[in-house]
């Protein structure tokens, strides 16, 4: 159990922001604390989608239940977080 | 006694290239200062500069242009403008004021780089007249806000705020310093004068005059029109080296320079002015977006002057252009929705006649900015202040120290150009800031953005405070909105971030 700073690009927002997480976090959860500093405050929700992760620099999307310290993420990288269907 | 024309003697005066005998050349112009690449002192001696000023005209001319703008000053400081003003435009004059004011002292150093150490003689003549003009912007522009520091503290930050850990502030000191105090004369002439003055401060200056003089403030205007003249006589100093340059073999060398700094001034008037113009300035008083001024000045000035240089583009035009439709509504947005980590209140320009300027303006601001002004806008409404203020911080470019931003909304498409440079990451917001720090990464590694310093435990404590109280913004400085949401539909007085 460590913090891990990235670096949240959420769908919709203007602004890439700072989160803190922990390295246990599943990808569910950083999405949520993501959300946060977005969804409600420049980003409209979207009832009945999930919001997943995906490594900024390559757009692979992470498993949901993937957690932080096991997706070779660097300290303050840049993860997109998107609506989706699935 | 007969006295001589200037022009009569001018060029035999300034021909100051003696020969020394107590020390050699080498010492006398050091290359890290002086910077003449290897080009000889006669191929230095044919720069001509094409406003040629005495130091006797000079003075007398400096004396009419400040007695000018001092007793515009005098007139209608009874008149309490400040008072009735538009609390958008009081905020333009403070950001502008902060940003500036004392920036201007230090490139007198700058000019005083060129005065002692540039291998041509007319350079370092005009160099000298440019250091006692940065000077006088220094002090006129600490002297006019002076007057108001007994209307809020806001106004103190023409002085304080560069000497403070602000972020603003921490971005605008970095492009400055790569700009004017860690170069050698020729890069100054070419970053500083060419560049930055040519290219850039008539936007600050000459399209804030226009919104100055149409919103009533005719003390600003005259104010920088004032230090607009100039800023127009010492900035032809780049002109003439260029052309030593390019005469010398040393076209890429040049161009590389401009490249450089014009990318890095873009970004900086990007948060600066683009603000100001498309959303402090008082919609009725507006005379030009920021991108038509931008279009005017930058576009068709700049461009036509690199191609009487024989100078190409910077190679990131295409993107430049695109991007005079995006970057300033994002800094915008970062520095309104981030309000109490500025020195000035700043203004939303989001009212509903005000976005329908901005889509006018700027086709398809309100299915991109403007979905995100909807959710602020519906937060205010429903007196959710809380959720129109930050919790965290935006993530900041490791060359403009500015955060990255790109569009929302229905155009998403926010990007992090990252750079794994000795082990460590960097982050950049845009292709171009990655390739500047690329192009000598020696010189910009070691510097630590605020969001760097946040991380290694700098700013302690870590939240919204300890960020507050490391840069220095105490209560009554912090910014909040304008005009206390006004332009949202709701009448809330708001403290909530004091």
């Amino acid at each position: 159990m460590a913090i891990f700073p990235l670096s949240s690009n959420f769908e919709g927002d203007f602004v890439i922001q700072l989160v803190v997480v922990d390295d246990a976090s599943t990808m569910d959860e950083v999405a949520a604390t993501c959300a946060v500093h977005s969804v409600n405050r420049r980003v409209a929700p979207q009832p009945g989608k999930v919001m997943r992760v995906r490594r900024h620099s390559t757009g692979e999307v992470y498993p949901r239940d993937m957690q932080v310290k096991s997706a070779g993420l660097l300290p303050t990288e840049t993860i997109d977080v998107i609506f989706s269907d699935i | 006694m007969s006295k001589l024309a200037s022009n009569e003697y001018y060029d035999l005066v300034r021909t100051t290239n003696w020969t020394p005998r107590y020390v050699d050349e080498a010492e006398l112009f050091p290359e890290m200062m002086s910077g003449a690449r290897g080009i000889p002192a006669e191929a230095w001696e044919t720069f001509d500069e094409p406003y040629k000023v005495t130091y006797s005209d000079y003075v007398a001319t400096q004396r009419e242009k400040d007695a000018g703008a001092y007793s515009v000053k005098a007139a209608l400081e009874r008149a309490n403008y400040i008072d009735s003003a538009d609390p958008g435009w009081v905020s333009t004059l403070q950001a502008h004021y902060g940003a500036l004011a004392v920036a201007e002292f230090a490139a007198a150093t700058a000019e005083a780089r060129m005065a002692r150490f540039s291998r041509a003689p007319g350079n370092r003549n005009m160099a000298t007249f440019g250091m006692l003009d940065e000077m006088r912007h220094g002090q006129i522009q600490l002297f006019f806000p002076h007057e108001h520091t007994k209307r809020s503290r806001q106004w103190d930050w023409a002085h304080k705020a560069m000497h403070t850990n602000e972020w603003a502030a921490v971005a605008a000191r970095h492009m400055f310093d790569d700009m004017m105090f860690t170069r050698d004369s020729v890069s100054v002439a070419i970053m500083l004068t060419f560049a930055f003055e040519t290219g850039f401060t008539n936007m600050q200056f000459l399209g804030l005059a226009a919104d100055a003089a149409e919103a009533g403030d005719h003390t600003f205007a005259s104010l920088i029109s004032s230090i607009q003249t100039d800023e127009s006589r010492h900035a032809q100093q780049g002109g003439p080296v260029l052309k030593i340059l390019i005469e010398n073999g040393k076209k890429d060398e040049a161009q590389k320079m401009i490249d450089v700094i014009f990318w890095r001034a873009w970004k900086l008037f990007s948060v600066l002015t683009g603000p100001i113009l498309d959303y402090y300035t008082p919609l009725e008083h507006r005379k030009q977006s920021f991108k038509e001024f931008m279009q005017e000045w930058i576009i068709g000035q700049f461009e036509r002057q690199l191609n009487d240089l024989g100078l190409d583009l910077p190679w990131y035009w295409d993107e430049f252009v695109r991007a005079l439709d995006e970057t300033h509504h994002g800094m915008h947005m970062g520095v309104w929705f981030w309000r109490p980590t500025v020195w000035w209140n700043p203004a939303a320009g989001a009212s509903p006649e005000e976005r329908e300027w901005l889509e006018s303006k700027y086709p398809g601001w309100n299915a991109t900015f403007g979905r995100c002004w909807d959710v602020i806008t519906e937060n205010l409404q429903k007196g959710r202040e809380e959720l129109t203020l930050p919790e965290t911080l935006p993530t900041i470019c490791n060359m403009c120290n500015l955060p990255v931003v790109g569009t929302p909304g229905d155009g998403w498409n926010v990007k992090d150009y990252q750079l794994v440079h000795e082990g460590r990451l960097y982050h950049f917001g845009s292709e171009v800031d990655r390739w500047c720090f690329e192009q000598d990464p020696a010189r910009y590694q070691g510097h630590m953005s605020v969001v760097d310093r946040f991380l290694a435990g700098e700013i302690q404590p870590q939240n919204l405070a300890g960020a507050l109280l490391y840069m220095s913004l105490n209560p009554g400085e912090i910014g909040v909105d304008a005009h206390n949401y006004a332009w949202a539909g709701v009448g809330k007085q708001s403290h909530a971030a004091e």
